[in-house]
């Protein structure tokens, strides 16, 4: 009994926390200009990722990637690295994953990119993300 | 990669009547022309990736009449020798086309037909083999069809190395056009915009007796740090036997080739929002034509630039230019026939050019502009009648593709509606009776041999 209660009580945090990252992720986007941001995606993403539900391309789809729990996409074959990350992306992880190149931000990863050092661009881009639910 | 000329020099014989000499020129010249407006986006590669045609190509369909149009992503998929997939199961590697014609020379018969007919065998075989094979079937007047193997390139490829604290990738090409497998696609053989020539080089696939689709070679490649390319490898010619089974006709062997080099080496800028890339090109053999004939020794020694502006993919530009340079010596000095003591130069150059430019708006209208140019050693001897190959032409190009964006209703079929009119201003060293005939025969001028397109295709 103690032991389903734990269980149930993990669950409960994960949601919480799945809940909290995607509040947080909408309070920082809000920094950003979500228009502006659909350009910065053309530009840095869309080779890579989709936009809409199910549509994987090289990278898994980013529909309701906000919020969303690194490595969970069931029909994509993500990395060892990014499968054993165990982390929400909220706008903050986001921010701080893309302004580096990926291979620094999780070493292992399948994917190839050097990075969006500018922060106007970052902050618009994941404004973008945030309203792609 | 025969053009609509092409095609419509093999329907010629029965004006040949009219003037002998002319015509086989025209057919010459028509043979020689290589403008196509073949599909370059291949739905199995947008299959296999779950990349819309538009991810790799700036016009969803390739960039006109002038080329695959390769965006610096699509690059990337040709280095990484058509591997990439997006992880979804296996694909099967097979596209088709079909292009329906109007074609309206400025002399001669218009025509409206089923030009064109291909099968695509291209996509990944394992994470480190893949390819591009073309088999192409051309209507050549006359409800009658040749169905030739056109461009190959088979790569293995070993990705996502060390060299250094710098990523590398390295990989072998198998191919049958040298200068078709460069990844900015700048070389004629890629681009498909070789100028029309009465004489050009080995790397322009317009030359008669061209390499292209006759030969086979293998070339060993890397990229450095995504920005250095580097290759270096070997051509030899097919047997006449094999060109023959290959669909083409005996009369167009390149002949024996041996110390056959290709080199190639290049750097590459990908900015995301801008591309640009500067490269050097060289391609050396002996070559012996006929067969059994005395060695001639060719060297091409070329250059190109690229710059695209791609911003976020609702305008782009793209800028393309090429030069090349051929060094011969004869394997033979013809006396001239109609000049007592009048022999031809041992030596002598030919040099190739073009330069292309594309604008395409939301990855569906475009249009291209492309001039080029073919000069050479001024001798009277070898090219007659009046000493000069020059051949300077452009093409002016308009196209509309509705299909294979992120948007569109569908990513993995394409159609194209495209109109494409060549024109030429020199032909032959000449702007007018370009062919030397004699008073009271019909002449040709230059532009008597421009001729407008319009073309639908479906690819799927």
């Amino acid at each position: 009994m103690i032991e389903l209660a734990l269980r149930q009580s993990m669950r409960c945090l994960v949601v919480a926390g799945v809940l909290f990252g995607w509040m947080v992720t909408s309070s920082t986007a809000s920094a950003g200009d979500a228009s502006a941001g659909s350009s910065v995606f053309k530009t840095e993403c869309s080779e890579c990722h989709s936009v809409k539900e199910g549509r994987n391309k090289k990278g898994p789809s980013l529909f309701g990637v906000v919020g969303r729990a690194a490595g969970t996409i069931p029909d994509y074959s993500y990395s060892d690295a990014l499968k054993q990350a165990h982390w929400v992306w909220t706008a903050d992880k986001l921010h701080s994953y893309l302004s580096q190149p990926a291979k620094q931000a999780n070493p292992g990863t399948k994917m190839k990119y050097s990075g969006l050092t500018d922060p106007k661009q970052l902050d618009d881009l994941i404004s973008y993300l945030s309203t792609i639910h | 990669m025969p053009s609509f000329l092409n095609r419509r020099a093999m329907r010629r014989p029965k004006r040949m009547r009219r003037s002998k000499l002319a015509y086989l020129w025209y057919g010459l010249a028509a043979l020689l022309l290589f403008v196509s407006t073949s599909a370059n986006a291949i739905p199995a590669y947008a299959r296999q990736t779950g990349a819309a045609c538009a991810d790799c190509h700036a016009g969803a369909y390739g960039a006109g009449a002038n080329g695959p149009g390769l965006t610096p992503y699509g690059m990337r998929f040709k280095l990484n020798g058509y591997t990439d997939t997006d992880g979804n199961g296996v694909k099967i590697p097979v596209a088709g086309q079909l292009v329906g014609t109007r074609a309206v020379p400025a002399q001669g018969q218009s025509t409206t037909e089923l030009s064109e007919a291909d099968l695509y065998l291209a996509g990944r075989v394992t994470d480190q083999i893949g390819g591009y094979v073309k088999i192409q079937t051309d209507n050549v007047g006359n409800n009658k069809y040749t169905t030739q193997l056109s461009d190959v390139d088979l790569r293995f490829v070993a990705k996502d190395l060390k060299l250094g604290n710098k990523e590398a990738t390295f990989g072998v090409t198998v191919n049958n056009n040298p200068g078709f497998q460069d990844p900015v696609a700048a070389l004629p053989a890629a681009s498909q915009d070789g100028p029309p020539t009465v004489s050009g080089s080995l790397l322009n696939p317009s030359s008669s007796n061209t390499l292209s689709h006759r030969v086979i070679g293998a070339s060993v490649y890397g990229l450095y740090d995504s920005d250095w390319y580097g290759e270096i490898g070997t051509y030899t010619s097919m047997p006449t036997s094999v060109q023959d089974h290959l669909g083409y006709s005996i009369g167009g062997d390149p002949g024996k080739l041996s110390d056959t080099g290709y080199f190639s080496f290049a750097y590459m800028k990908d900015l995301k929002s801008q591309f640009f890339s500067a490269g050097v090109v060289a391609l050396t053999t002996k070559r012996q034509l006929p067969r059994t004939g005395p060695n001639e020794d060719l060297t091409d020694l070329g250059y190109d630039l690229t710059y695209q502006y791609l911003g976020n993919r609702d305008n782009i530009v793209q800028l393309a230019y090429f030069n090349i340079l051929e060094q011969r010596r004869y394997a033979s000095v013809p006396v001239s026939p109609s000049i007592p003591g009048l022999t031809a130069g041992e030596r002598g150059i030919v040099h190739d050019q073009t330069a292309s430019v594309s604008y395409t708006f939301k990855q569906s209208y475009g249009v291209t502009f492309a001039h080029m140019a073919s000069t050479g050693t001024h001798d009277v001897v070898r090219f007659v009648p009046y000493g000069d190959p020059d051949t300077i032409s452009n093409s002016f190009s308009v196209f509309w593709t509705p299909f294979g964006k992120d948007d569109s209703w569908t990513t993995i079929a394409n159609i194209k509606i495209a109109a494409t009119w060549f024109r030429f201003t020199k032909f032959n060293g000449s702007v007018t009776n370009v062919f030397g005939v004699p008073l009271g025969a019909p002449i040709t001028n230059a532009r008597d041999l421009d001729e407008f397109l319009l073309s639908a295709s479906a690819a799927f």
